[in-house]
């Protein structure tokens, strides 16, 4: 399971592995660079995930990843301005470019990337064993990737803004798998924000002395600017116009000069040469496009994956009271399904605590009076029993019946939730002793 | 040049192109009438279904001492595991009485129902039960009874006793007499209208069966029984009936609440809860299939035409090719004939398909439909599709035709 | 004129039971103007279809330019035609729906890239200026010959084959054609073969061969 989920990962890093040994003359350090870069990632990323609890792994990540879509955002802009005839002071900065080491470098940074994108999704405990395997799996992709790259034809080549814009695809459909990692959710809610504070303060300063001069139609296209679909286009647009611009940049480069020669079909030939090498070189940038349209998408879809947190271990004070803090470690009030685990006299009880949309807290055990005790995840606007795969409107969660949750008594008190341990295991007991007797009467 | 050669060839030889454009048109259009009303007629079809009723029927288990379920009972349906796949439900309690009205007589049966009853059920939010709801069928002249000395009458013996809305008639059943005002009268095309309509608790008394029921109706959304679902859940292990009961088939859900009714027996009707999943899964294969012929003899149509257009035209092949073509530019010139073709085939077939599906839903189901708009690239998809199945054979044979031969002269 | 243009040794081709051409030796230095005499069926047309690359033979070598054309693929036939070779052809062989210039350009557009001045010029050359957007059919014979000899030299062929060009043609006609190829040739240093049964027009040539059932039963020596 784990390890199929790394598969786009690991594609990701062969892909940019593959991307940047074209034309390379330092084969072996580049392989060798990503393949130290993407299991120093995964290690790091993993590490980290496991030591530091909640989001900040993801956050940090996640600004790591924007960093090299702004630098294609300069590197394409750059490319587009010189490819119109424009000059810019930009020497130095060529020929650093043109360094293996700096090639190298790139390369380690990406595969990193790559390797930490893989490396959140590993979860903490991963045994030696399994270090051992993904780093076999990433040997064999760089060995694969050499190959690979020694067999394409050399004129599937791109310009350097071309290799930039496909690695940075690469990186970024990588994260696209994980839900929290995904740059365009973020991107689009950025987008929403801005539009929506600039229209509102803009309005608010410039207009609202004499808005009775805007006719009511114009309230309609401005009330435009704070809908949903603003942010979706405005990322869209964003999204795509740094590959869009590379694209662009490789479209408008001048055809060599053909004056000097004297035969039309000397010439002819050597500007259809010229067109095919350029229209060779769109490729690799155009599959940046689809990657980064497959990024989109699985933004908007993302394969379910159901928010199931690890259940917390929770004790009961000297009078057998539970207690839980609205907000202390755990976000109660958060909308999001919080597992508990609680102890008793050699048994154990799985219980949650969720914000229903009512806005009241509901207590509930992680099991239905019917199924077996597999336990809920959260979906969208729904939990799902992992058992018999119902969905579960969040509406009527707190509920009993069906395959809803048994819920658990409890009393909401303004510091937090309180529940009384004993109530708890019998209400887990009695329930799990009921579904296993209805499954013994079905035999 | 590639884009020059086409609007020549196009503009020049108009007739082969529309006779490849009619059959993608046609093509494109049946798929997208299809595929535009498939979801709908599914949808409609499913209320249709729906309208006929009821699909479980709980009778007390001993029939023929006269059994009666119990009135108190009724709420637990709403508490089951199923509720809230259980869309209603009614109860009957039948009853044969002498019925007087203005000097005519008429023995016949009684029948005390909810109409329109709001049911409390704790914990639960309140619902409507009844006829009424599960009944939409019914075709009333007057209104639902609403005092509990208010009747419908059938029409059959509302025509037999010349009764209409607003007269009274009056029930006799072992010397009790109810007097009931008719307040509407009923055509539903079934044994109903021989029967008067009162509500629940007047015919109990009437009939001195308090608290009592003969029969329940229950209308449940189920999902299509499949070889699972036709198992004997007592021959199922554990796993497996966890499944079934955890699954929204007739029978399980009519088990379920078998349950909570004492002294019932839970019988799924049959015809309609088979029918009505079997039906809607036949009639999408159907509709799918129909497109895929649709599809299918469009490309043929395709690939004739193609055929001919390029029996005329292997002379300017050969010439190509004499001309130093090789077989990709030849493939692009047909290949991007065939895709533009394809692309306005589309849009086209598109439009026309729309109109059809508009039309179609219109005579069937009386009822206007909006295609979804995603069906515009299905469309030129399935147009470029069909084109391109449709010129693989033509482009073979341009691709196999031999210069010299053609040319020769 | 050390190079050779054509090179066959034991060249043969059959259709079946029928033998178009027995084993044929032939060499033919660059920049000749060859013509190749004989009756119909004689298989001077034969001849010519694999020398341009049209054809195949069924035994025996062949070399043109230097390329061994029985060793290429299908698509390297093609490219050896589109860069190697110029056709003139009897009956024209032009797109009807495309005008005399788009025919000229089409010739480009398999070569490498339309050039639209590059073929006005090539037009304007053979004395067809006037002409430019007219179609095929709004042409007389002699001018439809001349579009197609803009067309077989526009990329600049080492090899002209003609297949009977003046077959069709009037007297008149036939003499500016000639004339106009001839011209050309002093221009480009093209070879020339050239299939006909007019010995007038044969007499344009350097050299001629007469063909008889497939064999090559005479040579003359029209220019030293």
């Amino acid at each position: 399971m784990t390890a199929l989920k790394l598969v786009p990962h690991l594609v990701a890093f062969f892909g940019m592995a593959t991307v940047a040994l074209r034309g390379a003359t330092r084969r072996g350090m580049l392989a060798g660079a990503a393949l130290a870069g993407f299991l120093g990632g995964a290690g790091l990323a993993a590490t980290l995930t496991g030591s530091v609890p909640g989001e900040f792994t993801y956050s940090l990540l996640r600004a790591l990843l924007a960093l090299p879509f702004l630098l294609l955002c300069a590197v394409s802009f750059a490319a587009l301005y010189l490819s119109v005839g424009g000059k810019l002071p930009l020497a130095r900065l060529e020929r650093v470019a043109g360094w293996p080491l700096t090639r190298t470098l790139g390369l380690l940074v990406a595969s990193a990337g790559a390797g930490a994108v893989a490396g959140t999704r590993l979860g903490g405990a991963l045994p030696l064993w399994g270090w051992g395997a993904l780093a076999a799996a990433a040997a064999c992709l760089a060995l694969a990737a050499l190959l690979l790259e020694s067999r394409l034809p050399a004129t599937l080549t791109t310009s350097r803004a071309g290799f930039i814009a496909l690695t940075v695809a690469l990186l970024l459909f990588s994260a696209s798998w994980s839900t929290r990692l995904d740059l365009f959710a973020p991107l689009t809610m950025k987008v929403m924000k801005f539009t929506h504070d600039f229209v509102h303060q803009f309005f608010e300063s410039m207009l609202i002395p004499d808005h009775l001069f805007i006719h009511s139609y114009l309230w309609g296209y401005i009330g435009l600017l704070f809908g949903k679909e603003v942010g979706f286009w405005g990322g869209l647009v964003i999204w795509f116009t740094p590959v869009v611009m590379v694209l662009l940049a490789i479209r408008l480069e001048r055809l060599p000069s053909v004056g000097h020669l004297r035969q039309g079909a000397q010439r002819r030939r050597m500007l259809a040469e010229a067109i095919r090498a350029r229209r060779l070189r769109l490729v690799l940038p155009g599959i940046a496009v689809l990657l980064l349209a497959y990024a989109v998408y699985r933004s908007l879809y993302p394969s379910v994956e159901y928010w199931d947190p690890k259940p917390v271990p929770v004790t009961a004070n000297a009078g057998g009271e539970i207690f839980l803090p609205r907000k202390g470690e755990i976000d109660l009030m958060d909308g999001k399904l919080h597992k508990f685990l609680y102890q008793q006299g050699g048994k154990t009880a799985r219980f949650f605590v969720l914000l229903a949309p009512s806005g009241k807290l509901t207590v509930d055990l992680d099991a239905c009076a019917i199924c077996k005790p597999d336990g809920y995840g959260q979906a969208e606007g729904t939990v799902l029993c992992y058992y018999c795969k119902t969905l579960i409107p969040l509406e009527t969660v707190g509920k009993p019946g069906g395959c809803n949750p048994v819920p658990v008594e409890f009393t909401e008190k303004d510091d937090g939730i309180h529940l009384n341990g004993v109530t708890l295991i019998n209400t887990w007991s009695g329930t799990v002793q009921s579904t296993t007797r209805t499954m013994e009467k079905g035999k | 040049m590639l884009i020059r050669i086409l609007k020549n060839s196009f503009l020049k030889r108009p007739k082969p192109v529309l006779l490849v454009l009619l059959s993608i048109t046609m093509g494109a259009a049946v798929a997208t009438a299809f595929l535009g009303i498939a979801g709908e007629v599914s949808h409609k079809m499913a209320l249709e279904l729906r309208s006929y009723g009821a699909n479980i029927l709980l009778e007390p288990t001993a029939l023929e001492g006269g059994g009666f379920l119990r009135e108190d009972d009724l709420p637990k349906i709403k508490t089951v595991f199923w509720k809230y796949n259980i869309t209603g439900f009614t109860p009957y309690l039948f009853g044969v009485a002498d019925l007087n009205a203005a000097g005519r007589r008429e023995r016949s049966v009684v029948t005390g129902t909810w109409f329109s009853k709001e049911l409390q059920v704790p914990g639960e939010e309140s619902t409507e039960q009844g006829i009424k709801g599960m009944a939409p069928w019914w075709d009333l002249k007057g209104r639902w009874p609403e005092a509990a000395d208010e009747a419908i009458l059938g029409a059959a013996l509302a025509r037999r006793l010349k009764l209409d809305q607003g007269s009274e008639v009056a029930a006799t059943v072992r010397g009790t007499v109810q007097r009931l005002k008719v307040c509407g009268v009923v055509t539903t095309g079934g044994f109903e209208e021989e029967q008067l309509f009162a509500p629940l608790v007047t015919v109990q008394q009437l009939l001195g069966q308090q608290g009592k029921v003969s029969r329940v109706l229950v209308s449940a959304l189920t999902v299509p029984m499949d070889d699972f679902g036709r198992k004997d859940p007592s021959t199922m292990t554990k796993d497996e009936y966890e499944k079934w009961y955890c699954t929204a088939y007739v029978t399980s859900v009519a088990k379920n609440v078998e349950e909570v009714m004492s002294g019932s027996r839970a019988k799924p009707i049959w015809q309609i809860a088979s029918a009505e999943g079997a039906l809607l899964t036949k009639l999408n294969a159907v509709m799918l299939l129909l497109t895929l012929l649709a599809l299918g003899a469009s490309a043929t149509a395709v690939s004739t035409s193609l055929m001919a257009s390029m029996a005329e035209r292997s002379p300017e092949i050969a010439l190509m090719k004499a001309m130093g073509a090789d077989r990709f530019q030849v493939s692009a010139i047909f290949l991007g004939e065939v895709l533009i073709i394809s692309v306005v085939g589309g849009f086209v077939g598109y439009l026309i398909g729309n109109q059809l599906a508009a039309l179609i839903s219109h005579t069937v189901f009386n009822s206007s439909i909006a295609s979804p708009l995603w069906l515009i690239p299905m469309a030129i998809g399935s147009a470029f599709l069909v084109a391109c199945a449709g010129s693989i054979a033509p482009l073979r044979r341009a691709l196999l035709i031999e210069p010299v031969r053609v040319l020769k002269g | 004129m050390s190079q050779t243009t054509i090179k066959t040794s034991g060249l043969t081709r059959s259709y079946g039971d029928i033998c178009a051409l027995k084993p044929i030796d032939l060499s033919v230095p660059e920049g000749e103007w060859l013509s190749v005499m004989g009756h119909s069926g004689s298989g001077k047309s034969t001849l010519m279809n694999l020398v341009g690359g049209l054809d195949r033979p069924s035994a025996g070598s062949l070399h043109v330019g230097g390329q061994d054309l029985s060793s290429l693929s299908e698509d390297g036939l093609a490219r050896f035609r589109r860069e190697y070779v110029g056709i003139i052809f009897q009956q024209h062989h032009l797109v009807p729906y495309l005008s005399a210039l788009e025919n000229v350009m089409l010739s480009q557009y398999f070569h490498s890239v339309p050039d639209e001045a590059e073929a006005r010029h090539a037009l304007e050359r053979v004395g067809l200026g006037h002409r430019l957007q007219n179609r095929p059919g709004e042409l007389s014979g002699g001018e439809q010959q001349r579009v197609c000899i803009a067309r077989a030299i526009i990329n600049s062929p080492k090899l002209l084959l003609g297949d009977e060009p003046t077959g069709n043609l009037d007297h008149k006609s036939t003499l500016m054609v000639m004339e106009l190829l001839k011209e050309l040739r002093a221009e480009e240093r093209f070879t020339v073969v050239m299939v006909t049964h007019n010995e007038e027009v044969a007499a344009w040539g350097d050299r001629t061969i007469y063909l008889a059932d497939g064999v090559l039963v005479r040579e003359e020596r029209t220019r030293p």
